[in-house]
């Protein structure tokens, strides 16, 4: 780890400023961004903490829209429950030190292509709040560890609106844990949403042509003989591109029949 | 009377309450220094230059050392001298040690090292079997065969021929106390060193010669390891070595730990092997000849690779009589790390081997497994020759097996599993009893001593010490045992102390599951001369000494009665030496490797395990449902350490063939160097219904109190995980699943499509 000045502002306002100084960047649970520094990887002068700061965490369900703080941790989301799927993932990423510690907003600005909170925005069709904007999750995961946000830009917030039916299934890296293949599909409002992270090598993505298919009939025996193709998957050390292309289809199955 | 009682591990208390000292809870003196290595970032290539200013002048840094500045042998293998501490010039894989940086803290060590700007011109790698097989890159120049009878005519007339290959992975110990030790300078130029190591003799002889003293100036203690599983046997040398080196150059006390991650790049782990095969039986179901191409990864030097890769074809024949059978070994060098002992030394490869060939053969015949097993083992009436020529003695496998088969309803449940299978399309059941039957003795036939100091304090109070090292296997509590139960004491009486090559000279590893055994036999041996002492003292009266009994915490000779702390007291005041040295030599061995033949095994180690298994056809997701295990340890010298022996083994053992996965790249590069990318079994991953039972038996051959050794065999009962596994691939589909290990999701997923789609 190289030296760097830690500001913990309290309110929002202050973090943006501190968060206007040379080469400072944000710092929220830093389940990713510790050990990336620790590995030298990165070189912050100044980490702008948003833990200390309150208007940035909570969660609120208000009108079927569930909105929840971007520095909420991942255990506070699990035990809230308005949204049951979403609970239901966060209560399983990682291990419980991560839980208390990883913030949604923390997840969602980094885009790691196998965390989980992606396929839950994007699959819900939430809206990202930032300090001076909100992004629609469509509009919002552009790449592998890339998103819409600018410099200086940090998320306050992110909308959800709560589906009549959704429902998250990972195929875990049974070292790591984490989603070798994970689906997030949902049934509400804005018809059938189904996204996938941890496969594509563009991070997570929408699985267009599930969804068409669960519109007509949300079942699992909707997907029969759909696949996504190989090309384009990530193949690593723990699975093939073939591998996860299979795998997309079962688990999206599994998800479908999960959310009921 | 201790003998035979499940005694807890002496150490248990101390380890779950963390008061159990390891090398890294030693107090270091002040002025300690801590090293670090500099690694190779190529497999293989020419180091061209190499500027260590930045190391150097880096915050804390004492000294930076060279091939160059070594004192002495530059050499850190176990017998070939082909493996430097600090590569010379050219470096043979990804991670090769290339300089060492001694700094006040193990941290700023770590730091500095990394400053390093090192050129290396690269160099083709050999990295794969294909790689090495394609250039002829052999250890001794090429293949070594051993055979027996004629296979080819016998082959020829076989009914049924089947042929196939298999993959098999290499394991990494993953040890939870990483490689660590500690070196002291002394009076003379002596060096102490506390090390973590299953081998102190040989960390002695390492640290002599490259210190150029003779082998009295170096001491080594090693009081426990945090595991060795094999991998502390000889991969303990290069941090010792270099502490030493260090610790002779500096004067002050140096200590070296890996990190985990260089822990798992630096150091060999089990050897990957290939094993090609070809097998004929006759109208009856008997093997009529079998024929093996055993291809081994060593990497890049010798290490432990031939006798690993000897032991490998050892067991090639496992349970069964093979009349005609030619086994090949290659023992391919490769421009990765050197593999090395990991617990079943090759006999675990050998046997996968062979058990592959019953599987699938069995496949073929349409027969149950087991019972073409059954049809194939080994006579026990009349000892039938192993290929190598020794008479299969004391073989209880055929009754063992039958035993375990009927107590855990083998025959009922697969019936059943079949039945269930039928019904579900997408999940399906496996089951498969597999036998085994491991030689016990080193196939070096010197290393089959050991020798023990037992000393009698004047109030009663005993210490033991031996050359065999505790690593968690309860080796320590089982020798106690044995000295508390000749002497008639309590075991509180018995003090185990730490190894050391100042009290017990010229041992060899605690390895081939031969710590009891040999250390046992070597206390017993101490115990007898001091007790024989003691007896002559008192056999007064017409007593004679072999009529002086020691039981009971006392001393009766005739009519007199002491207590042993006043026998002990009254011996020495009578001026008895209450101090002996003991001594065993295995017997009845003799070994001739290049030929193949002789009596390599004092005898073999046995048991048995079922294993049921559930596999999910759409993604090759799988777990083991129950487990029975029927094992033979002889006469148990400690049933609770034995029952932890086996389940820790199968467990491993399981691991290494379903879910432990090592991945290099092709560049060389282990990706798998973390908990992260490497899973081995945790706790919660045992199978939910574990039986394990103890067979009712003694050793035929006089071992201490007719125990067995227990060490590795059990590693073994996991390849009845891999055989479930294939049995229920073999569930969706008529063709033979073909599966390879580790049989990790992805596999079983492959392979269940490719036999379901030949349906």
């Amino acid at each position: 780890m190289y030296a760097f000045e830690l500001e913990r502002p309290t309110t929002l306002a202050d973090a943006i400023k501190a968060l206007g100084g040379e080469e400072a960047q944000p710092l929220s649970g830093g389940q990713t961004l510790i050990p990336t520094l620790k590995q030298r990887l990165a070189m912050p002068s100044t980490l702008v903490s948003l833990t200390g700061i309150d208007e940035l965490k909570g969660i609120k369900n208000e009108g079927g829209t569930l909105t929840i703080g971007g520095a909420t941790c991942h255990a506070d989301v699990a035990k809230d429950g308005s949204y049951p799927a979403l609970s239901d993932l966060a209560g399983h990423i990682g291990d419980p030190h991560v839980r208390n510690r990883g913030t949604i907003g923390g997840s969602l600005a980094n885009n790691d292509p196998s965390a989980c909170y992606p396929a839950a925005a994007l699959a819900s069709g939430a809206t990202i709040v930032t300090n001076n904007r909100e992004i629609a999750a469509d509009n919002y995961f552009t790449g592998l560890f890339e998103t819409a946000l600018d410099e200086g830009e940090i998320i306050t917030a992110v909308k959800f609106p709560i589906p009549e039916k959704a429902a998250y299934v990972k195929f875990e890296q049974p070292a790591s844990r984490f989603a070798l293949v994970g689906v997030f599909v949902t049934k509400g409002a804005n018809g059938v949403r189904v996204a996938v992270t941890g496969a594509s090598e563009g991070g997570v993505f929408r699985w267009t042509e599930a969804e068409e298919a669960l519109s007509s009939n949300f079942a699992p025996s909707a997907l029969e003989g759909l696949s996504v193709p190989a090309d384009g998957m990530i193949g690593d050390l723990h699975g093939t591109p073939e591998y996860r292309a299979h795998l997309v289809g079962v688990i999206t199955k599994r998800a479908v029949m999960k959310a009921g | 009377m201790s003998m035979g009682k499940p005694l807890p591990h002496d150490s248990a208390p101390m380890h779950v309450t963390g008061a159990a000292r390891y090398i890294d809870d030693i107090p270091v003196p002040a002025d300690c220094l801590h090293l670090a290595f500099g690694l190779s970032h190529v497999a293989r290539g020419v180091i061209s230059s190499m500027d260590l200013t930045a190391v150097r002048t880096a915050p804390g840094v004492v000294r930076v050392i060279t091939a160059a500045d070594l004192p002495g042998v530059n050499d850190i293998s176990s017998a070939a001298h082909d493996e430097p501490l600090l590569a010379p010039g050219e470096v043979h894989y990804h991670g090769q040690p290339i300089f060492l940086v001694v700094a006040t803290s193990h941290r700023l060590a770590r730091e500095a090292a990394a400053k390093a700007e090192v050129v290396i011109d690269p160099k083709p790698a050999i990295l794969t079997i294909d790689d090495a097989v394609a250039v002829r890159s052999y250890f001794e120049g090429g293949p070594l065969t051993w055979k027996r009878g004629d296979v080819d005519p016998a082959m020829a007339k076989a009914d049924t021929i089947i042929e196939g290959k298999i993959e098999i992975g290499g394991q990494e110990h993953f040890y939870l106390e990483g490689q660590i030790s500690l070196a002291s300078p002394q009076d003379n130029g002596d060096m102490v060193l506390a090390t973590s190591t299953q081998h102190p003799t040989e960390i002695q002889h390492k640290v002599a010669e490259a210190l150029g003293t003779p082998f009295h100036a170096v001491r080594v203690e090693t009081r426990r390891m945090g595991g060795g599983f094999g991998g502390k046997e000889s991969q303990g040398n290069a941090l010792a070595i270099a502490c030493a080196v260090a610790a002779h150059l500096t004067g002050k006390p140096c200590k070296m730990r890996y990190d985990r991650d260089d822990d798992m790049i630096i150091t060999g782990k089990r050897h990957d092997f290939r094993i090609a095969y070809k097998a004929g039986v006759d109208a009856k179901g008997k093997l009529v000849a079998v024929e093996f191409d055993q291809y081994v990864r060593c990497g890049w030097s010798q290490d432990l690779s031939l006798p690993v890769a000897d032991r490998a074809m050892l067991h090639a024949d496992n349970a069964y009589f093979i009349p005609n059978i030619r086994i090949t070994s290659h023992r391919m060098k490769t421009n990765t790390c050197s593999a090395t002992a990991f617990r079943g030394f090759g006999g675990p490869q050998g046997m996968v081997g062979i058990e592959r060939v019953m599987d699938h053969m069995a496949h073929r015949l349409g027969m149950d497994p087991l019972e073409f097993r059954q049809a194939n083992f080994y006579k026990k009436s009349k000892p039938q020759e192993t290929p190598y020529g020794q008479p299969v003695k004391g073989f209880i496998l055929p009754d063992l097996v039958r035993q375990l088969a009927d107590t855990a309803n083998y025959k009922t449940r697969r019936d059943a599993i079949r039945t269930w299978n039928e019904k579900s399309p997408i999940l399906k059941k496996g089951i498969a009893l597999t036998p085994v039957k491991f030689g016990i003795s080193f196939t070096l036939t010197h290393l089959n001593q050991a020798g023990a100091l037992v000393n009698v304090y004047a109030d009663g109070s005993v210490t033991i010490n031996h050359g065999g090292t505790e690593m968690g296997q309860g080796l320590f509590q089982k020798v106690a045992q044995v000295a508390a139960g000749e002497f008639g004491i309590d075991m509180g009486r018995v003090r185990i102390t730490a190894t050391d090559t100042g009290k017990v000279p010229n041992t060899s590893a605690t390895a081939a599951s031969s710590g009891s055994d040999l250390n046992g036999m070597a206390v017993k041996n101490a115990v007898d001369q001091i007790k024989d002492r003691i007896a002559r003292f008192l056999a007064v009266d017409g007593v004679k000494p072999k009529d002086v009994l020691f039981a009971d915490g006392k001393v009766t000779a005739g009519n007199t009665v002491l207590s042993f702390e006043e026998a002990a007291k009254m011996a020495h005041e009578n001026r008895i030496s209450l101090s002996a040295t003991g001594f065993y030599a295995t017997p009845d061995i003799s070994w001739d490797r290049t030929i193949g033949k002789g009596h390599p095994f004092y005898y073999f180690a046995h048991g048995a395990a079922i294993t049921e298994v559930v596999i999910d056809t759409l993604t090759g997701e799988n777990k083991i449902l129950r487990v029975d295990i029927l094992h033979d340890v002889g006469q148990s010298l400690n049933p609770a350490v034995d029952v932890g022996q086996i389940e820790g083994g199968f467990v491993q053992g399981a691991g290494w063939l379903t879910t432990e996965e090592l991945v290099w790249d092709d560049k060389g590069v282990l990706r798998t160097h973390a908990p992260s990318t490497y899973k081995i079994p945790a706790c919660s991953d045992r199978p939910d219904v574990f039986n394990v039972a103890l067979w009712n038996g003694e050793n035929h051959v006089p071992t201490i109190y007719r125990s067995k050794a227990v060490g590795e065999p059990p590693l073994m009962l996991g390849i009845s995980a891999l055989m479930a596994l294939s049995d229920a691939v073999g569930a969706c589909g008529e063709a033979y699943p073909n599966l390879s290990a580790p049989a990790t999701p992805e596999r079983v997923y492959m392979a269940a499509k490719k036999v379901g789609a030949k349906r």
